[in-house]
């Protein structure tokens, strides 16, 4: 072939100059296998064959690890500003609450050292012991059998 | 022998040696003319040659059977390719040219080189692109590699692939047709 101007290397025939020399595939793998038997081989740490079948399964663990500890820190955060917002009210519009919508228990009552004043009791009835007296003998509720 | 079976009995000490020898007898041609190309004197490419069945032997066993297993030999072999060319720099302190002139040199004067002026013109083009992109020429145009598997051994995209061969051939027929 001649080299032109308009040379495209399609036109050119592929061909492998490089020789080597005589039966030199037909000793190589002897050679090899003679410096095999020096070398050693690495064999595969005991970990190994169990590694891609601890992979697939500890992926589903992580991602549920990663889950419960993104969950439970939500949660944490809402319990903390629950607090932080209730440690803004005032007893008063506590105890208004409580009295208006709660059902109250007597231990809610006992966690509320306030009450423990005998004038509470007048307060919270907005009535005086007089007047209460004259109203339980008007109806005889003593007589009453409940 | 497949594939499957040579690491099958691979596995077994018992049938080790047996596996291996016809891995070696199956593959040697492949990569000894890859890396033959690549630093085309012959006792480079015999030792290189040598040291990557070394390296499979070493590591075979912890070969995932996921790649295919020449993707895998080539790639071995590709890299100690390319250490060998950066080495060659570095212990000489020698530029990307000069170990081309080096390399050309052998071309002209090597015994075991036998072609006409058009093929020796072709290969002495070769040495003047970089070693990647000669790398990437060789697979394409002499081991006709899909660039699908090119892109498997050499860790590049297949566009990335055919633009290279693409510039390869260009800088290539510039070259035979100015000289």
């Amino acid at each position: 072939m001649t080299m032109k101007n308009d040379f495209k290397l399609s036109d050119l025939p592929k061909r492998n100059i490089y020789e080597v020399p005589e039966k030199y595939f037909d000793r190589l793998p002897a050679q090899i296998m003679e410096r095999t038997a020096g070398a050693g081989y690495s064999p595969a740490p005991w970990y190994a064959a169990a590694w891609k079948p601890l992979k697939l399964a500890m992926a589903p663990l992580v991602l549920l690890l990663v889950a419960g500890i993104v969950y439970f820190s939500q949660l944490r955060q809402e319990k903390e500003k629950s607090a932080v917002i209730l440690a803004t009210v005032a007893d008063e519009a506590i105890m208004d609450y409580l009295s208006t919508y709660a059902v109250l228990e007597s231990s809610d009552f006992a966690e509320m050292p306030s009450l423990s004043d005998p004038d509470m009791t007048a307060e919270f009835l907005n009535v005086s012991p007089k007047a209460a007296e004259e109203e339980l003998e008007y109806y005889q509720l003593d007589m009453t059998d409940y | 022998m497949e594939d499957k079976e040579i690491l099958e009995k691979f596995a077994n000490p018992d049938s080790r040696n047996l596996a291996f020898n016809q891995l070696v007898r199956k593959y040697q041609q492949k990569i000894y003319w890859h890396i033959r190309k690549m630093v085309i004197d012959h006792d480079d490419a015999d030792d290189l040659t040598q040291e990557v069945f070394i390296k499979v032997w070493k590591n075979l066993e912890n070969f995932r059977q996921d790649a295919q297993l020449y993707t895998w030999l080539y790639r071995i072999a590709t890299n100690e390719c390319l250490t060998f060319l950066s080495s060659k720099r570095k212990k000489f302190f020698l530029p990307i040219n000069d170990v081309a002139a080096e390399l050309t040199e052998k071309i002209d004067s090597s015994p075991d080189i036998d072609g006409d002026e058009i093929q020796l013109k072709l290969q002495k083009a070769l040495l003047k692109l970089p070693d990647k992109q000669r790398l990437v020429f060789n697979m394409k145009y002499y081991d006709e590699l899909k660039y699908e598997e090119m892109s498997e051994i050499l860790g590049t995209s297949v566009g990335a692939l055919k633009a290279s061969y693409h510039h390869a051939v260009k800088k290539i027929e510039e070259f035979i047709k100015q000289d």
